[in-house]
């Protein structure tokens, strides 16, 4: 429910169903009736938000208490901005329509560098000092969790603790202690200096950064009892794991339309420009039961006739077959489409291919990243040019004609030959299809290739690489323009500005809290939005506080130099990332964990392919 | 293969959701219902669900029709609770029935404009000022169709139209043309009366009440 005085607005903005909640299963509990209220922020617009898992996930863990609620926020466009501040409503949560600043929690996901100036503008909506040092009260605390609070030092001054690695836990204890907290009448220190003995936590002023001259960090120190190393959560059994069964469905059409149900978490291949696959190691799989049972249920609370099964990489999930074999009937007679992402199709069974496409047909798409094998090697993405070919012949006759590759240029030790291969790999996919007799008669092939920059990540064996200048990368773009020669064959590009800028915060260190509030104070949000970004404030507010951005992006790190997220440990140790990296540059790779086990690390953590690796041993 | 025509209400928050939104929402809700709905064939299957005259976005309806086509016999009363158990807050199910009357029999719809002001004597003033205006026979707007934006006069789509104040607010009872051959949107007929009339309420709600067919036979 929105608040009262924004009724007569409501109808003057683009989609008013963005602000006024009401949507079939939201759950909308009594302030007076909990301890805890929980206000989920996402800081992007509500049909992006929507479609995030992870906000389903915790909304449910958190309602699923008696003692807490859980609303969910997100960042308003810009008409409803305008009208919120004009009209003095501060920002408010969809379900009760209670202001954000009255929560005890405020927690943004962050799943994107580029959605940091819109954390600060939510806040400032809400009528909150954007600083955690401003904020003296023990509530509300604002927190953050998602993959860019592997390091979310340039967002340091603003946060007061950040969740590392799964949230269904951590969570949990974090209300608890909270509740605990708030009764007592403790202060925020206090509770701060607390909260960081949980393991997943992470209170940034607990440790004190000092720099060398020449701009890198000389120490990180931690304080107060917190520890050394703040260490990630790691859910071990995901079958035992909190698993929401039923969604908020909205009235809006999201970005993601439809259903996702996980099937595993972490990633054994190993691909070594993936933030995502080293940050969720171990890998940890959903049994063919639970996902099924999962997806009956939400299925039946939501209406939605389309489950798209989730994971870094669907052809390594076990009970692939065993989980299609039983679910498939089902779905079809419901008229239930599944989608497997990233399935790989080569030795997929075909007769569970046709039932798979008996419902609707869906896109075949591939992700090569690189255009020449030796470059592939280089980014350890096992997939060769004979498996996509052979797998296309197979698609072709079965009657597709579209193909989409997704490509990055820019990645380590990359040459103009390697440009050129993406083309080349393109115009082989289109003669592929001339060649094939078994061809859908009559039509045309499109093959469209999608090239992405790439931006080196931390936790990543490509940590310490350089990443390419703008200029660097607009040329190779136009490179491979040129060689494109099939009409076939369409090419988006994405503008390098915005990769310039997600480069510098994810390797930045917390200087950058002055240069993301002075941006922000001077017009930027939305930086994610190509009409949005202003680059020129951007680079304004750099120059202001002394900074050269190139020094967190077109720098190439020691090994030996102390790195803004080394005092973070998300299991995969430097000693690996190192040896992952020389590795890369000698042009070898490295077989997946469950081929053979690499030493990363993450076996500390428990749970998953580790252990079965083990057991193997034994 | 059977035809039904639900016949729902649209009130509260679902008044915010656009008619594309709706055919999503209604989908969904069948499903959930467990109704055996018809599908279509062909390469990209999907449920047949009619809305016979859209609502536009921010106005509510009494008694809207809704056709679906269902694969097995299954009773009004059993769709309708079923519906109903499922339906997001804001849209109701109200009846029932077979399909009799075709969509372009519709030609036009009652509507009740109920704009509230900070006081009764500015309530007064705006029943006073529009009935004044709609009196005149002349009230030009741009009106967006599928040829383009031309400027017409309203008052040739107004069948009838009365205006009284009642406390704060001042209520309009208007027919107006509806359907596929000429159609007014009440919303657009309140702005411009808002417009004329240089004022401006704080909160405004838009209903239809009844379609009607020629003759003011009621649709159904």
């Amino acid at each position: 429910m929105y608040p009262e005085k924004l009724e007569k607005h409501l109808l003057r903005v683009q989609k008013p169903g963005r602000y006024t909640g009401g949507e079939l299963n939201s759950v909308v509990k009594d302030r007076d009736s909990v301890d805890i209220s929980y206000a989920f922020c996402f800081p992007d617009t509500y049909e992006i938000g929507m479609s995030h898992l992870g906000m389903k996930i915790i909304y449910s863990l958190v309602n699923s208490r008696d003692d807490a609620r859980c609303e969910r926020v997100f960042a308003p466009d810009v008409d409803m901005e305008e009208i919120l501040r004009s009209e003095n409503i501060p920002l408010y949560a969809l379900e009760s329509g209670d202001a954000v600043k009255d929560f005890d929690i405020i927690g943004f996901t962050m799943q994107y560098e580029l959605s940091y100036t819109n954390v600060l503008n939510m806040l400032d909506l809400s009528g909150l000092p954007v600083r955690s040092a401003d904020r003296k009260g023990l509530t509300p605390l604002v927190i953050a969790g998602g993959t860019c609070v592997c390091n979310f030092e340039p967002m340091a001054d603003f946060v007061d603790l950040t969740l590392l690695g799964d949230g269904e836990e951590v969570t949990m204890e974090l209300i608890d202690l909270l509740k605990e907290y708030k009764k007592k009448g403790a202060g925020k220190e206090e509770f701060l200096k607390a909260a960081a003995q949980i393991p997943g936590v992470y209170v940034p002023s607990l440790y004190e950064v000092e720099y060398k001259e020449d701009g890198t960090i000389a120490a990180v120190t931690a304080k107060d009892g917190a520890p050394g190393k703040a260490v990630k959560r790691n859910v071990a059994d995901l079958d035992k794991m909190f698993s929401p069964e039923t969604f908020v469905v909205p009235f809006l059409e999201t970005v993601f339309d439809r259903t996702t149900v996980e099937i595993f978490r972490g990633c054994i291949r190993g691909c070594r420009f993936c933030q995502a696959g080293f940050l969720s190691r171990p890998l940890r799989e959903k049994s063919p039961a639970e996902v099924e049972r999962e997806c009956r249920a939400i299925c039946d609370s939501t209406g939605y006739d389309e489950i798209s099964l989730c994971s870094l990489s669907t052809s390594d999930y076990k009970g692939l077959e065993t989980l299609l074999r039983s679910m498939l009937p089902w779905a079809n007679e419901n008229k239930i489409n599944i989608a497997l992402p990233s399935l790989r199709v080569d030795n997929f069974p075909q007769e569970l291919m046709e039932q798979l496409t008996s419902v609707r047909r869906s896109g075949l798409t591939f992700a090569p990243e690189a255009g020449t094998q030796r470059l592939r090697d280089v980014i350890n993405k096992n997939i060769t040019e004979k498996e996509v070919l052979s797998t296309c012949a197979q698609a072709f006759s079965g009657g597709w004609t579209a193909v989409k590759l997704y490509f990055m240029i820019g990645l380590p030790t990359e040459t103009p030959e390697d440009v050129e291969g993406i083309a080349n790999l393109a115009q082989a996919v289109v003669d592929e299809f001339y060649h094939n007799e078994n061809k859908p008669k009559g039509k045309s092939v499109n093959v469209s290739i999608s090239v992405a920059s790439f931006v080196p990540k931390p936790f990543t064996p490509f940590q310490w690489e350089a990443q390419d200048r703008p200029d660097t990368l607009i040329e190779k773009q136009n490179l491979l323009m040129q060689c494109v020669k099939s009409r076939k064959i369409t090419v988006s590009r994405h503008v390098p500005h915005t990769s310039f800028l997600e480069g510098v915060f994810a390797r930045g260190d917390r200087r950058l809290c002055d240069v993301v509030e002075y941006a922000w104070k001077n017009g930027c949000k939305f930086d994610s939005w190509e009409e949005h970004l202003k680059l020129d404030v951007w680079m304004q507010s750099f120059e202001k506080f002394g900074i050269d951005p190139f020094f967190y992006t077109a720098r190439k790190r020691d090994f030996d130099e102390i790195l803004p997220w080394d005092h973070l440990d998300f299991g995969v140790t430097k000693a690996f990332l190192k040896r992952e990296n020389e590795r890369a540059h000698e042009g070898l790779t490295t077989p997946p964990c469950r081929e053979k086990c690499s030493a990363c690390g993450a076996a500390k953590l428990n749970g998953g392919v580790c252990n079965e690796l083990c057991k193997a041993v034994v | 293969m059977n035809s039904v025509r639900l016949w729902y209400k649209k009130s509260g928050l679902a008044v915010y959701t656009s008619h594309l939104d709706m055919n999503r929402c209604f989908t969904r809700a069948v499903r959930r219902a467990g109704i055996p709905l018809w599908y279509t064939e062909g390469f990209n299957p999907h449920p047949y669900l009619t809305f016979l005259l859209p609502l536009p976005l921010g106005t509510a309806g009494e008694r809207e029709p809704l056709d679906i086509r269902t694969v097995e016999d299954i009773s009004a009363d059993e769709i309708k609770k079923r519906l109903n158990a499922v339906l997001p807050e804001g849209l109701e199910i109200v009846d029932v029935t077979e399909a009799r009357d075709k969509a372009n029999e519709i030609v036009s719809a009652a509507y009740e404009i109920t704009a509230c002001f900070e006081s009764g004597e500015e309530a007064e003033k705006f029943a006073g000022a529009v009935t004044g205006i709609i009196g005149t026979g002349a009230l030009e707007a741009e009106k967006r169709s599928k040829r383009g934006i031309k400027t017409v006069n309203l008052c040739e789509f107004i069948l009838s139209f009365k205006a009284k104040a009642d406390g704060n607010a001042a209520v309009i009872h208007t027919a107006l043309l509806t359907g596929t051959q000429q159609n007014l949107n009440a919303g657009l007929l309140e702005e411009t009366l808002e417009k004329a009339a240089e004022m401006s309420p704080e909160t405004l709600t838009i209903v239809r009440k009844e379609i009607y067919k020629e003759n003011n036979e009621l649709f159904a």
